[in-house]
Formats: structure tokens, sequence, C-alpha cells
């Protein structure tokens, strides 16, 4: 339990980081960061297959994308932040854990739900058999994706001012 | 409902916060979207740690994991556009992007 | 098979770039229209199960062993098949010409059609987290389809959008993982008997809160509209046409009214907040689009108007209400995509789509002048075309109801509609010519025969709208009336 409380703050910690860094390169490896705390999370929760997605696409796969696009866009990164919203940060912050707590708090008890069932099945025949439907969407969101990048990216013949 | 459910969506909501915060005040567009990422984050804890709740892990996973799909082609294309406004506009400024009005 | 509503779009969709590399132009055209033919079709083929049987699950069979892919077809979803089909295949032959502009035709076919599934698949489904999943598939679709033309006013738009629509998107999720907290599952029929069963008013009206917000920004209702007057005049005049006359709707008002009515119950606390924030875009978005000068942009305002029109109708409660709101929601999908179309044509022929530079268009290009007539006219409500009967339905629904204020309201908004309607046919189309446009030429041909397609499909149902009104829309306000009890029935 102490472990998991330690990641809980640690991936904060790091997310807040992500805001806060004034170098875009240093923001996207503190989320990377943040996302390995979340995959060691899912670990200790119990569900190693999420843990193991997050680590690999989150922490790679989308941070790769993240520095590839500062990398291209690299003349003017450094866009002056007002540094009043940076100076209020930490205040609202402190005040929205406030709010959060006690309002968690005086939920406990309070909401009921129905008693869970012990669940059957290994994760292969819960994906594949239970959620099939979920496959078939996730092969049109890929599809989505692959050809929204192919028609963003395209040569036009002539250049067009609009 | 569990103690352990509501410790969990403490830091859910926490995840959500910072990422709204910084939707709100920040002006350079590829910091925009690390909040976006962030408020996914947020998210999917929140999915993961309800299924761990209610003993129901292995679906959870699965919608944990589908999300994460879901997640990579968004980036992809957010991406994309990010990279095509600053071909057109040479800055990653999200004030200069105020040219439609009314 | 209903189940070909979302495989045949993705298989097209899969090998369309393919396709592209050979031929450019004809193949991708023949080979969407037919499929989106074919599905509109199968539409109307289904008509007849499912007023005999009332409901319809299929259970999908692979090679024999029984997979999990449960279909729910009753009245509401085949309602929605039905308008998905038939605007998208108007849509789909005026981009034969239309893309003229733009190129890349294949690529763009195939985001369309990948669009088209998602939103099929979101009507069919019967599970919370699916219904989230193919809503994020239309959406991604549409953010690449908006930004499609490269230009920087197109670029700006989509960001907007995208960002505006994830964080509603992610409030969605959340609001769908404390239902699953609260039940422990999420196909409809088990969280709507869990619901029933437990008491948890509290925590279902927050999960209530965040489903408005998040449905609420996708469909533009008021406050959550301002992506909307950036995202549709930028984007390509078909997709201006799918945007605003499907997709706000199917994920929008589908989904949140699916949710409302079928799983968790509407109750006269919930039905008073939506018909007042519907009552409010209605009458926000009039007063600005009347300052407009841009077609599109006033275009835009008008299709918030309008929803906050079919919002006012389905949150009554009574079958009536239900009725007239369905009835809105598709005259409103033909006629604004039928204006959309239409501008695209006047763009096409002009070159600009501002108001005070048109003029006496009306006697150069007759076809495009009059089917923008019959559009406008249909969704300010003039009889005997068909936005006329759904209007008069709400309004007639709201007065049985005894809500004279909002009665009252509806019928100024219309009156306002009607207006600044005229105001665009005055400007653009009669009046004196302007000694630019002499030279003009009727717009290509299937640009035209869309748009005429669509406008006969006003004037058709208007004429004709009683067997339309007991064929489609009774059967889909008796699925929604009966609430909860009719997803119960259905036996998964």
């Amino acid at each position: 339990m102490v472990i998991q409380t330690l990641l809980l703050c640690g991936l904060i910690i790091f997310s807040g980081l992500a805001i806060i860094f004034k170098d875009l390169l240093k923001a996207a490896l503190s989320l990377a960061v943040a996302s390995l705390c979340l995959g060691i999370i899912f670990f200790r929760l119990g569900a190693p297959y999420a843990g193991v997605f997050e680590i690999s696409v989150v922490a790679g796969l989308i941070t790769v994308l993240f520095i590839l696009t500062i990398a291209l866009t690299k003349k003017e990164r450094e866009i002056k932040e007002a540094n009043l919203t940076r100076i209020a940060f930490p205040l609202f912050f402190i005040l929205f854990l406030i709010i959060d707590g006690l309002v968690m708090k005086s939920l406990l008890q309070k909401v009921p739900a129905l008693p869970s069932e012990p669940e059957a099945g290994i994760f292969g025949e819960v994906l594949w058999k239970q959620r099939t439907f979920d496959l078939v969407a996730q092969i049109g969101v890929i599809l989505a994706g692959v050809l929204a990048v192919l028609a963003l990216f395209r040569k036009k013949e002539d250049e067009k001012d609009e | 409902m569990s103690n352990l459910w509501f410790f969990y969506l403490f830091f859910s909501a926490v995840l959500i916060f910072i990422g709204i915060y910084c939707l709100l005040t920040m002006h350079n567009l590829i910091r925009l979207f690390i909040a976006v990422e962030i408020i996914s984050k947020g998210v999917s804890l929140a999915l993961v740690a309800t299924g761990a709740v209610k003993k129901s892990v292995l679906l959870a996973q699965s919608l944990a994991i589908t999300y994460i799909v879901v997640e990579v082609s968004l980036v992809a294309t957010a991406l994309a556009i990010i990279i095509n406004i600053y071909k057109k506009n040479k800055s990653l400024d999200v004030r200069l992007l105020s040219k439609l009005k009314g | 098979m209903v189940f070909l509503f979302i495989v045949i779009p993705l298989l097209v969709a899969a090998f369309l770039p393919l396709i592209g590399k050979f031929s450019k132009k004809l193949i991708p055209d023949v080979l969407t229209n037919a499929a989106l033919a074919f599905l509109l079709f199968n539409s109307i083929l289904l008509v007849k199960p499912v007023f005999n049987q009332g409901s319809v699950v299929q259970n999908v069979n692979w090679f024999g062993e029984k997979i999990n892919l449960q279909i729910a077809l009753d009245g509401f979803n085949l309602f929605m098949l039905f308008t998905i089909s038939l605007v998208s295949l108007g849509i789909s032959l005026f981009s034969i010409d239309y893309l003229e502009h733009y190129g890349y035709k294949a690529n763009f076919y195939a985001l369309l059609l990948v669009m088209i599934a998602g939103m099929n698949g979101l009507v069919l489904v019967p599970d919370l987290f699916s219904i989230y999943l193919f809503m994020e598939v239309a959406a991604v679709a549409s953010y690449a389809l908006v930004a499609f033309g490269l230009g920087s006013d197109e670029l700006e738009a989509s960001f907007k959008y995208l960002m505006l629509s994830v964080v509603a998107s992610a409030f969605v999720l959340l609001s769908i993982t404390i239902i699953f907290g609260l039940t422990g599952s999420l196909n409809f029929q088990a969280v709507a008997q869990a619901l029933q069963d437990l008491n948890a008013r509290y925590v279902v009206g927050v999960c209530v809160a965040f489903f408005i917000m998040g449905f609420g920004l996708k469909a533009a209702l008021v406050p959550f509209h301002a992506w909307l007057p950036d995202a549709h005049p930028s984007a390509p005049a078909p997709i201006s046409a799918m945007l605003s006359g499907l997709l706000i709707k199917v994920s929008g008002i589908y989904a949140l009214f699916r949710i409302v009515y079928s799983v968790i119950g509407m109750t006269p606390v919930l039905s008073q907040v939506l018909m007042a924030m519907g009552t409010i875009s209605l009458v926000v978005a009039a007063f600005l689009a009347l300052g407009q000068k841009d077609i599109k942009r006033m275009l835009a305002y008008s299709s918030i108007s309008q929803v906050g029109y079919i919002v006012l109708g389905l949150a009554l409660g009574t079958p009536l209400g239900i009725a007239g709101g369905l009835f809105h929601l598709f005259n409103h999908a033909v006629a604004k995509g039928l204006l959309f179309l239409n501008s695209g044509s006047i763009q096409h022929i002009t070159g600009t789509r501002n108001l005070d530079e048109l003029g006496g268009l009306g006697k150069l290009v007759p076809i495009t002048a009059g089917t923008n007539l019959v559009g406008a006219l249909s969704i300010t409500g003039v009889p005997p075309l068909a936005g006329f009967w759904s209007k008069l339905i709400i309004i007639i629904a709201l007065i049985q109801a005894k809500q004279f204020g909002y009665a009252l309201v509806a019928i100024l908004a219309s009156i306002l509609t009607l207006w600044y309607y005229l105001l665009i046919q005055r400007k653009a189309f009669f009046g004196k010519t302007n000694p630019k446009w002499l030279h003009l030429k009727e717009a290509p041909f299937w640009m035209s025969a869309a748009n005429v397609i669509l406008a006969l499909i006003c004037i058709l149902v208007g004429i004709f709208f009683t067997p339309v009104f007991k064929t489609w829309i009774s059967p889909a306000a008796e699925a929604l009336a009966q609430g909860i009890q009719h997803v119960l029935m259905w036996g998964i």
C-alpha cells in the first residue's frame, strides 16, 4: 500500500512537472516517466496487460511522436508563458487538493453499489469473446488515424494560397 | 463502496484538474497537447482502478487497452495538424490562431 | 445482415487508398457511391422485420462459433440508420464533382466511409463503452476531414475542434467509468436493471451532468457550442454538410437521449433542464446568426439553433413531443445537408461566400437558386414542405403538455429563423445582378443532381408526411417513450 501511494504521488508530481518545465523536451520526458509510474501502478493493481500496454505504447510510442514533433518545429519552441500562471499553479493545486479530499471523504460509505461476482476466464477470452465489437472499432480507429496522417501530409501539386 | 475506490478516484481527479488547468492557461500548442495526454492518464487510471475494486480486472484491462489504442490514433492526427500549423504560421503560439471570429 | 452496415464501409475504406493509386477518379467514385446506395437499400429492407417484431436482436456467428457481437435494432436505431444512409448518399454524390478543388479523392472517400462506419456503429450497438468507441472513430475521421484542405483557416478550426472534443470524450468516459463502478456491467439491459435496483440518485445525477457536458459539446448545445461556428464554415462543403447534418445529431443527440431514455430513465427534473438548454440554444444562436456575412457561418449558427429545437422536442417526454423532435431531426438533416451542399455550389460557381458580394444569381443559376429556396423554406417551416409539419408537431406537443412559455418562445424563434433565411435569399439570389457574375454557368452535373435529389425529398416528405410518419417515426417515438421497459424487454 505504501509503495502504491508513493507511485501515485510520483505520477502526480511528474505530470505537474510536465507543465512547469520551460523546455518542451524535458516536459515530454517527464510525461514519459509519469507513464512509467502509471504502468507500474497497473501491474500492482492486478492488470499486467494494461501495464505492459501503457509502458510500451504511451511511454514509448507517444513519447517518440512528441519528440519527433518537437524536433520538426525547432525554431520557435520557446514561447513566453505568463509568469503569473506559473506562480498561481501551486496555489490552485493545493486548493483543489483540499476540495477533492473533502468531497471524497464525504462520499465514503454513501455510494451504494452492487456486489460483484468473481470473474471467470482468462484475459484472452474476455478480450476476444466478450468485447469483440471493440476490436472492430479499434480497426476503424487505426484506419482513421492512418488515413488522417496520409491526408494531412500529402504533397500538393501547386502551392495555392488560401 | 469500498474506500479504495475513492482513494484512486482522488488521484484521478487531481490529474484531470492538472490537465484542464494547463489547457486553460498555456499558450504553446504542444504543451496544450501534453495537457490532453495528462487528462487521458487520469481517465485510464480511473478505469483500471474501478475494475480492480469491482474484481473484474480483466474487463477493465480490455477497456483500458482499447482506450490506449484510440489515444495513439488521436495523438497522431493532432500532431499532424500541429506540424501543418507550424508550417503555415512559423510559430506554435495559440494566440495567433484567432483569425476566425464573430 | 445488420452487421454489414459497419463492415462494408470499413472494408471499402481500407482498400480505397490502394485503388486510388491506379485509378484516380473513376473507381473510387463508383465504389463509394455503390456501397452507400447498397446501405440505403438495406436500411429500407429492414423496415418490415422491425415493424412486425418490435425489436430485432442479432447474434453474429463466425464460422459456426458463437462470438459475442450483439446488435439490437429497434425503431429508433432504424430511423437513424435510414437518415444516415440517405444524407450520406447525397453528400457522396455531390463530392464526385466538388473534389476537383482538393484532389486526393480516394483518401477523402476513405475517410468519409470510416466516419459513416463509425456513425453506423454508434447507432447499432447496445453497450455503453462501444458507443464511446465508435464516437471516437467518427470523431478522429472528422478532425482529419475538417483540416483536409490544409489552408490556415481550416487548420485553426480543426485544432480548436479537436481540443474541445477530446475533453468532451474524456468526460463521457469518466461518466461511463462511474456507472461501471456502480453496476459492474456495461450492457444497456444489465445497467438499466441494476440502476433500478440500486437507489443512487445523487451519483447518477452527477453522471448525467457529465454526460450532458460531454455529449452536449458534441451536439453543440449552448454553452458548449464554441467550436461549431469555426469548424463548419472552414471545412469543405460536403464535410460541412456531413458534420452539420449527421455527426452532431448522431454522436450528440442520439447518444445522449438513448442513454437518458433507455438506460437511466427520464425524470421531470432532467426534462426541465434539457428543455431549458434547448430553448437557450434556440434563441441565442438565432440572434447570433443575424449579423453574419458569410453564408456558411450563418448556416452553422442556424444548425445550433435547430439542434436546440430538436432537444426541446425530445426532452419533453410525451410521445408526441418525441415524435416531433425525431421528425425535425430527419428534416433538418436533409435540409441542412442540402443548404451546405448548395453553398458549396455557390462557392464553386462564384468563388466567394460573402453575402455582400453576391447578388441576383437567381436568373443565372436557376437550379442552385431553386434548391436553396426549397431548403431554406423547409427549415423555417413553411407549408407544405416537411419542416412545417415537424415544427407544428413540436409546438402542439408543447401546448398539450401545458408548457405555454416554451411554445411561445418556439414560435417567436421560428419567425426569427424565417427572417434571416429570407435575408440570404434576397441578397444572394434575387435583386439586381452584380455585373461581375453575368458570365456564370450552372454548377456541374453531380453537384446539381445531389441538390435536386435532397430538395425533392424535402418536398415529397412534406406532401406525403403521413405514411412517412407512420412507418419511421411512430415506432421510433414509441421505442423511446417506453423508457427503460423497452430495453429490459430486449432479452439479450
